[in-house]
Formats: C-alpha cells, sequence, structure tokens
C-alpha cells in the first residue's frame, strides 16, 4: 500500500495518495511501525500542502498516538499549529511568548530610569548652586562639565565609560591596570547620572534666577543666610516651575535607557534587540514599542498631576 | 542707637547718598521725603546692610558695625554672619511686599524666628498669633499670599518684620504700591506702631506720615539732606527751599 500511494504521489494524483496512506493503520504493540509512521507522515505533509490543515493535524496525532516521541511528527504538528492560526492571533500568541523576557528587561529599564530620577535632580542642584555662585573658580568648573556633558552624545559619554576608560586606567596606572573597568550596570548608572545631572543643572539654574530678587533681599532682611534663603525661600519657590522641563527630561530619560544596550546591559530595547534579530519577528519591536508608550504615557500623568498639586499656593 | 557718619553709596560716576550724617535715637520716629533718585531708598538699604556703602560709618550703640577695611584700606563688608546678626535686629518693610508666596501668612511670620533664631516654634506661634491679631489678619493666617489684597499683603510683611522684635524698622515706601483705598489701612498699622514707641525710619511719598507720624522730618535731594527738622517746619519754612516747595506743590 506505501507503494501504491507513492506511485499515486508521483502521478499527482494527491488527493488519492493521502487517502492510500491514511487506510495503513498502526500495527499492533511489539511490531515494527515503520510502514504506518512512514505512510502517515506523507499523508500529513500532502494535507499540509493542500492547506487541510486539519487532516494533516489529525494523521500526525495518529502518528503520535502509536509513537508519542516521533520527533517529525512533532515538527510537523508544530508547523501545521503555526500555518493554520489565523496571522493575528500568531502575533499575539508571539506576543504572549515573548513578554516574559521583554518585561523581565524592563524591570532593569525601570530600575536605571528611578536610579538617574534620583541621583540627577540632587547631582542637578548642586551644580545649579555652583554655577551661580559668586566664586569664579567653582562656577567656572561647573560650567565646564555642564559644557561637555551636554555638548556631546549621551552615546559617546557612555562608550566613553564603558570602553574608553579601562583603556585610560591601564596606561595611567599599570600596577593596578583594571581599575577603571567598570561592570556595565555602573557604567550605565555613571553616564545617565552625569548626563541628567547636566541637563537638570541648566533648568534648575534658570528656576532658581527665575525667582524675584526681591525673594532673596526679604530673606536676607530677616537675618537669614544666603543658604538658609535659598534652602527654605528660593529653592521651595523653583519646584513648581521645575516640574514641566524636568518631567519633559525624565521622558527623555526612559527613552534614553535604550542607548545603554550598546554598553552590553539588558534593558527593555536590547532584549527586544536579541529577540528580534533571532526571530525576525515584528511583533516584538511593537510590544517594545507599547511598553515604551505605557511608561511615558504614566510619566506624563503622573508629572500633571504633581505641578497641579505643587500649585496650590498661587492664585489662578 | 544708630549712627550714619559721612556715608557715601556711588553707582559710577553718580553719587547716589553723598556724604550724609544721620543719628536714630531709641523711640525716634524719621521720615525721609523727596523726589524719586534723590537716594532715599538707597540709604534705607544702607542702614539694613542689603547695600554696602562706598564711604563713612555706621555705628550702633555707638560701636562701629558692619565693615571693615582690608589689606588696601578699602571698606569692605564684615562677613556674612555678622552682616546677618545685624539685619535680624533691623526690620525691614518693601514697597512691594515681597512676601514667601509659597508659605502661609501664618508661616511667613514665623519664618524668621524660627529659621534664623531658633526659637521654639510654639513660642513663635504665639507671638505671631499676637502679631496677626495686631495688624488684623487673624482670619487670614492660613491664606496664601496670592489671595491677599495689596493692604493686606504689606500688613503681613509687617508682622513678619515686628516678629523678629527688631531694635528698628525701616520702611521702604511701604504704601507707593497700593490701590488709593488699600493705603489708609497701612497707614494705620504704621500709625499704630509709632504709638507703642517702636523706632522707625520711613522712606516715602506720603505726607501724612510726615505730618502724623513723624518726629523728624528729612529731606533728600541728589543724595544730601536739604532739610532736617520738625514737621511742622517742613511746611513753614519751604520759602527758603524752591526744591522742597516744588516738591511738596507736586504730591500735596
Amino acid at each position: 500500500m506505501l507503494a501504491q500511494g507513492t506511485r499515486l504521489v508521483q502521478e499527482d494524483r494527491l488527493l488519492e495518495a493521502a487517502a492510500v496512506f491514511d487506510r495503513i493503520t498502526a500495527p499492533p504493540k511489539g511490531e515494527d511501525a515503520g510502514i504506518f509512521v512512514q505512510a502517515h507522515i506523507s499523508g500529513a505533509k500532502i494535507h499540509f500542502g493542500l492547506k487541510d490543515y486539519r487532516a494533516s493535524a489529525r494523521m500526525c496525532r495518529e502518528v503520535l498516538a502509536v509513537l508519542p516521541d516521533n520527533l517529525e511528527a512533532k515538527n510537523m504538528l508544530a508547523q501545521v499549529e503555526i500555518a493554520s492560526t489565523p496571522k493575528w492571533l500568531r502575533f499575539l500568541k508571539d506576543m504572549k511568548s515573548y513578554f516574559p523576557t521583554l518585561m523581565k528587561a524592563t524591570s532593569m529599564t525601570l530600575v536605571l530610569v528611578f536610579i538617574t530620577m534620583i541621583v540627577s535632580p540632587i547631582g542637578g542642584l548642586f551644580v545649579a548652586l555652583g554655577r551661580i555662585s559668586r566664586h569664579k573658580a567653582l562656577s567656572s568648573a561647573f560650567w565646564f562639565y555642564i559644557w561637555i556633558f551636554r555638548g556631546t552624545p549621551l552615546l559617546l559619554q557612555l562608550f566613553f565609560i564603558y570602553y574608553a576608560l579601562p583603556t585610560i586606567g591601564a596606561s595611567l596606572w599599570p600596577e593596578t591596570p583594571t581599575v577603571l573597568v567598570l561592570a556595565p550596570f555602573t557604567a550605565a548608572v555613571l553616564g545617565l547620572g552625569l548626563n541628567y545631572s547636566a541637563y537638570l543643572a541648566e533648568i534648575m539654574r534658570g528656576a532658581i534666577e527665575s525667582i524675584d530678587s526681591g525673594q532673596m533681599e526679604a530673606a536676607k532682611a530677616i537675618g537669614m543666610t544666603y543658604w538658609q534663603a535659598m534652602r527654605r525661600i528660593i529653592v521651595p519657590q523653583t519646584y513648581k516651575r521645575l516640574v514641566p522641563p524636568v518631567g519633559n527630561e525624565f521622558i527623555a530619560l526612559i527613552k534614553d535607557t535604550a542607548l545603554v544596550s550598546t554598553i552590553a546591559m539588558v534593558e527593555l530595547m536590547r532584549a527586544a534587540n536579541q529577540i528580534f534579530s533571532a526571530t525576525f519577528n515584528v511583533s516584538i519591536l511593537v510590544q517594545a514599542a507599547l511598553i515604551y508608550l505605557i511608561l511615558t504615557s504614566i510619566f506624563t500623568v503622573a508629572f500633571r498631576r504633581l505641578e497641579d498639586r505643587l500649585g496650590v499656593y498661587e492664585n489662578r | 542707637m544708630m549712627k550714619l557718619e559721612g556715608v557715601v553709596k556711588r553707582y559710577g560716576s553718580l553719587t547716589a547718598v553723598d556724604r550724609v550724617d544721620l543719628d536714630i535715637e531709641k523711640g525716634q520716629r524719621i521720615v525721609i521725603i523727596g523726589p524719586s533718585g534723590s537716594g532715599k531708598t538707597t540709604l534705607l538699604r544702607m542702614i539694613n546692610f542689603l547695600e554696602k556703602m562706598d564711604e563713612g560709618r555706621i555705628l550702633m550703640e555707638g560701636a562701629p558695625v558692619g565693615y571693615r577695611l582690608d589689606k588696601k584700606g578699602r571698606l569692605v563688608m564684615e562677613k556674612p554672619h555678622v552682616i546677618c546678626e545685624l539685619r535680624s535686629e533691623i526690620g525691614m518693610v518693601f514697597q512691594h511686599f515681597h512676601l514667601f508666596p509659597h508659605m502661609t501668612v501664618l508661616q511667613n511670620v514665623m519664618e524668621g524666628p524660627v529659621t534664623v533664631k531658633g526659637e521654639p516654634r510654639e513660642d513663635v506661634r504665639k507671638r505671631a498669633m499676637d502679631l496677626l491679631g495686631k495688624v488684623g489678619l487673624v482670619d487670614k493666617k492660613d491664606a496664601y499670599p496670592a489671595f491677599l489684597s495689596g493692604g493686606q499683603k504689606q500688613r503681613v510683611a509687617i508682622a513678619r518684620a515686628l516678629a523678629m522684635r527688631p531694635k528698628l524698622m525701616l520702611f521702604d515706601e511701604p504704601t507707593s504700591a497700593l490701590d488709593p483705598e488699600l493705603v489708609g489701612e497701612v497707614f494705620y498699622t504704621i500709625k499704630a506702631l509709632a504709638e507703642e514707641g517702636i523706632t522707625m525710619v520711613i522712606v516715602t511719598h506720603q505726607m501724612g506720615f510726615a505730618r502724623e507720624i513723624a518726629d523728624r522730618v528729612i529731606f533728600m535731594d541728589n543724595g544730601k539732606f536739604i532739610f532736617e527738622g520738625h514737621p511742622g517746619d517742613l511746611f513753614s519754612q519751604t520759602m527758603e527751599h524752591p526744591r522742597i516747595r516744588a516738591f511738596l506743590q507736586k504730591v500735596l
């Protein structure tokens, strides 16, 4: 019967061939099932070629019922399942299967975002206060820092910290050549922190300088020192004015964390890229885009609320 | 109590205050009038060390304060903490109030004693409420400055300055930024303080201050005092001073 089926295939009478293959029944337990398997797989292939996925899947399952570990049947069945699923459903299924990996990577993105969100306002305020200081040297030093970090690409800064610093360290201190070798995470936090501190410093400086000079005078007139006035009077008044521009920076930060994927950090962008390179599955990029969108949207809403809350003392 | 000797302030080639001597005695109420740009405000700001003088001496209880000579013999201000100490003994009320907008009325009044002097919050609170009672704003204690009228803001500013228990109160055109109908309430608040015997120097265009509050009026022009004396005499002696006459004709 196997020979008959094969002949029918050669004569291009595919449906009849499949019917013949179907008629070959499974041998009793313990006997050689080679012919049965070969016939059923051939039948499944014919049905698959004719896009009769249900029949194809049935024949594969019949093989698996006898030989549960048959690789050929398994692969065939998987192919049938992929082919028989509607495109949109397959898209969703792909998404679901990559979701855990992406979520894990997203948590790293969030860790980087939150650390930078804590570090950079503190660093930024420090630098901003240094910039408006009357000490020329201090002010110039911070100007230089801002000039460097705002004037070069973040990507380059990350490369420098991660790839160039070790080389510099090795040539400066030959006896401890690894002194400036940084872990990817450390390098990422350092790069993002330094970069965002520079940006926030300029925003904060602008906000401090926008406060009416009469406020400093009034604070001095009741006997406050410069630092008391800064801490109690001037800086608190900048909070509300800072929220919109700083919010923008933090939204940019969420997207900028994608750059640390270039220095061996596995975060959302890198994870998405890895899976995409291996599968060329578009859904993974769509999914990454959706996650970024959700994160930036949450931030937008949160900063809007914060701004309203900080403005309670204003008469609008 | 406080004495200025030969005080000079220059802005480039302009001499804003030109060798002025001023003796402020305890309980005295001095009103300084004069045209804009005559150096009144600059003088007041120098009394409070908000402006650095170029020459002269400022004495408190007979001792020179606030300045020293550097190695090259130039006049420089003392270190910030010395200046802050001096300022905390002198209250100042500004033309544009300069209340702290992010603090309530009560917080504004409490801020100085709590932050500068480190006094216990509860004591300060009690005193601040008394002061708000004095300026008639107890019911506004939890309001933010943006929700007050100009007159109310200025009364809060007065209470804020008084909370530091200053030896001397300076008023820099306290009613100039107010709508005419709000001038009265601030005027009467200051008058009530004058009746308590608080030492004060008022820079103003309001002749009412000179007439009703001052026991000494100074007319300033081009950085100099051209009249100094009893308020009554200002009006009777104007014939000798064409500048004063012209000014009075404009403001009255």
